[in-house]
């Protein structure tokens, strides 16, 4: 017999969603009323002709897809081997990759800047060359400030898929079977961590795309400071992009909940 | 010459008060099939894992073929596992499963296709090469687990408890499907199990261990028929353990509820009034007197009867103790009611003395 929900709940759910839709359709009504006296796609347009649109928003794509190459690199064996070896250590591993949940996207970026505005030396002797001086040693920092920020779901996504999974019995298995590491992370590890791994890189994405404060410090033109630009002298291409930003990312949850919906993954069967 | 030699091997983990493993010294000839059965805990799966090369040893030797492969690792002793829990790659078919270890080695694709089309043949399931381990049974899976550790063509074959997560009707038909495929193969192979049946019925030799020591190592019927200790003399079978008082040592005289038995030899070391315990088989006593001169005769109180099925077993009271007595089923035997007084005989060989 289906279980009846109570109109108390029915009532807070709509009032739920009442609180978090509302805001979005003014927000896209405004949006359609560039043109006075009725409601048109003009601020649509208007935003996507602007050249520095496409620029930014192929920039912190492009940027997406590095943070997400630099997160699985990272995290992935990092994960993997804390599973496997030094399972103890999970606690303090979770602590660490929550730190960005803690400290500020600015304190970071300060951080970045105080310490890689300047080459490292060693009694003199420079070791590590500035990352500020160029574009493309920038666009590393810009990365690898997106990596730190996007470390707990990427970590928390790799973490739960090894958990749906026999990581030290299959890696047993992979070994005796002639296997070594790097065969046993690519062929049995991470072909089990797809689901996983897909979630945590929409995630990182979404975050990417609309990031603010990292790329606004580091000077970057990437589509969080566009939109902040934007803002500043424009009402309605703000109020488009950001509509536009809300639908990307709810197709990034969408594709992430088609995905996993259903998935087999890495369950193994029989006794532990 | 021993194929596989473990001498002095002992393993203690990090911070443990006592060794896992000690002093584990075995031979194993070529193409062997011996268990190692004990109770959990008793450091049979961590022998079997520093075979495997998954523990180190802290102390001792382990020699496959001549090779020390004591500190070798694992992806390197071509040795084939099976595990309690399958351990099958999700991800891959039956056949990329079983073809994983060629394809590692670099084997050329035809002949991974022909090596797994044997291995299907092998364990019979010719028509699930393309289906995923999910969608097998608990069986098959470790079916198929088998042919995948067997495709490599291993040394050694090493199997952990593979049948304990299976019913009691597909664990019979299995292992003995496993015993005819390692005959067929001649392939060394050491299986650890909690199940004494399992390793009775399946083994060349049994090694039983206790709290990480080997308590006693050999073939089944010798296990079974002449237990060392009363370790292994009650994990082995079912048991009668009965409190005796020496009576006699030079004639092994022992009095059992006041009933006089005999050992089946002098109590050497043994005085008048000591506390022994004598253990006797259920399926070596028998209401019935073969008028032998070396028969012992004890009397009980009838508790209780019960029917399994091929076995009779008749619950007999002797003072404070309780003896189970095992007779083969038949529809004319003369099954005792509960509360009769019975005789119970057995041989004075089978007898076993225990501290």
């Amino acid at each position: 017999m289906a279980r009846r929900v109570s109109w108390f709940a029915w009532i807070w759910f709509i009032v739920g969603c009442l609180y978090f839709i509302l805001p979005l359709w003014g927000t896209f009504v405004f949006s359609l009323q560039k043109q006075r006296g009725t409601l048109s796609v003009a601020a649509y347009i208007s935003a996507f002709a602007d050249p520095k649109f496409g620029e930014t928003f192929l920039f912190s794509n492009i940027m997406a897809v590095c943070t997400i190459i630099a997160s699985l690199l990272l995290i992935v064996p990092t994960a993997y081997w804390v599973h496997l070896r030094m399972p103890k250590w999970r606690p303090l591993v979770e602590f660490v990759t929550l730190m960005p949940f803690v400290i500020p996207a600015i304190v970071l970026v300060f951080g970045f800047i105080k310490l890689y505005s300047k080459p490292i030396t060693v009694f003199g002797i420079p070791i590590f060359p500035s990352l500020t001086e160029s574009e493309f040693s920038t666009n590393i920092l810009l990365v690898a400030g997106y990596t730190v920020l996007s470390l707990p779901y990427m970590y928390r996504a790799v973490d739960n898929g090894l958990r749906a999974m026999d990581v030290g019995t299959l890696t047993e298995a992979a070994q005796s079977l002639g296997a070594g590491w790097g065969t046993i992370l690519w062929r049995v590890i991470i072909p089990n961590l797809r689901t996983a791994l897909l979630s945590g890189a929409l995630l990182t994405f979404a975050i990417v795309v609309g990031e603010l404060t990292i790329a606004t410090f580091l000077a970057r033109p990437a589509f969080g400071p566009y939109l902040a630009l934007l803002g500043n002298h424009k009402a309605y291409e703000p109020a488009a992009l950001a509509i536009v930003s809300f639908g990307l990312t709810w197709v990034a949850l969408g594709i992430i909940n088609w995905i996993t919906r259903g998935s087999r993954g890495g369950v193994v069967t029989g006794a532990r | 010459m021993a194929f596989l030699e473990l001498s002095n091997v002992r393993k203690v983990f990090p911070n443990a008060q006592t060794a896992a493993v000690e002093n584990f010294n075995l031979d194993v000839a070529p193409g062997d099939f011996v268990s190692f059965l004990g109770p959990s805990g008793c450091g049979k799966t961590t022998t079997l894992r520093m075979i495997a090369g998954f523990e180190t040893p802290t102390t001792g030797r382990i020699v496959m073929d001549g090779k020390d492969i004591t500190d070798m690792r694992p992806n390197q002793r071509n040795i084939g596992m099976v595990f309690q829990s399958y351990a099958l790659f999700p991800n891959m078919t039956v056949a990329d499963n079983i073809g994983f270890g060629l394809s590692v080695a670099g084997t050329p694709k035809p002949a991974i296709k022909q090596r797994v089309t044997e291995m299907l043949a092998l364990i019979k399931l010719e028509q699930l090469g393309v289906r995923y381990p999910y969608q097998l049974s608990g069986g098959q899976q470790q079916r198929v687990a088998l042919a995948r550790a067997l495709a490599i063509r291993p040394k050694l074959l090493l199997l952990d408890e593979p049948l304990s997560a299976l019913d009691a009707k597909i664990r019979v038909s299995l292992r003995n499907e496993i015993r005819a495929i390692q005959r067929q193969l001649g392939i060394t192979t050491v299986y650890v199990t909690h199940d004494q049946e399992e390793a009775l019925s399946l083994s060349d030799r049994v090694v039983v261990m206790n709290q990480g020591v080997i308590e006693q190592a050999g073939p089944p019927f010798e296990i079974y028929n002449f237990p060392k200790s009363a370790f292994v003399a009650s994990f082995v079978g079912t048991l009668n353990l009965l409190a005796a008082e020496v009576a006699d040592p030079a004639a092994g005289a022992l009095l059992v509820d006041g009933q006089s038995i005999y050992a089946p030899a002098a109590l050497e070391g043994r005085q008048r009034g000591d506390k022994v315990q004598i253990a006797l088989r259920p399926e070596l006593l028998s209401p019935d007197c073969t008028g032998r001169d070396d028969e012992n005769q004890i009397s009980g109180i009838v508790d209780n009867v019960a029917f399994l099925g091929a076995i009779v077993r008749i619950h007999v009271r002797i003072g404070d103790a309780s003896l189970l007595v095992d007779e083969f089923n038949n529809p004319h035997l003369a099954v005792p009611a509960i509360g009769d007084r019975i005789a119970l005989y057995f041989q004075r060989e089978n007898c076993l003395v225990i501290n």
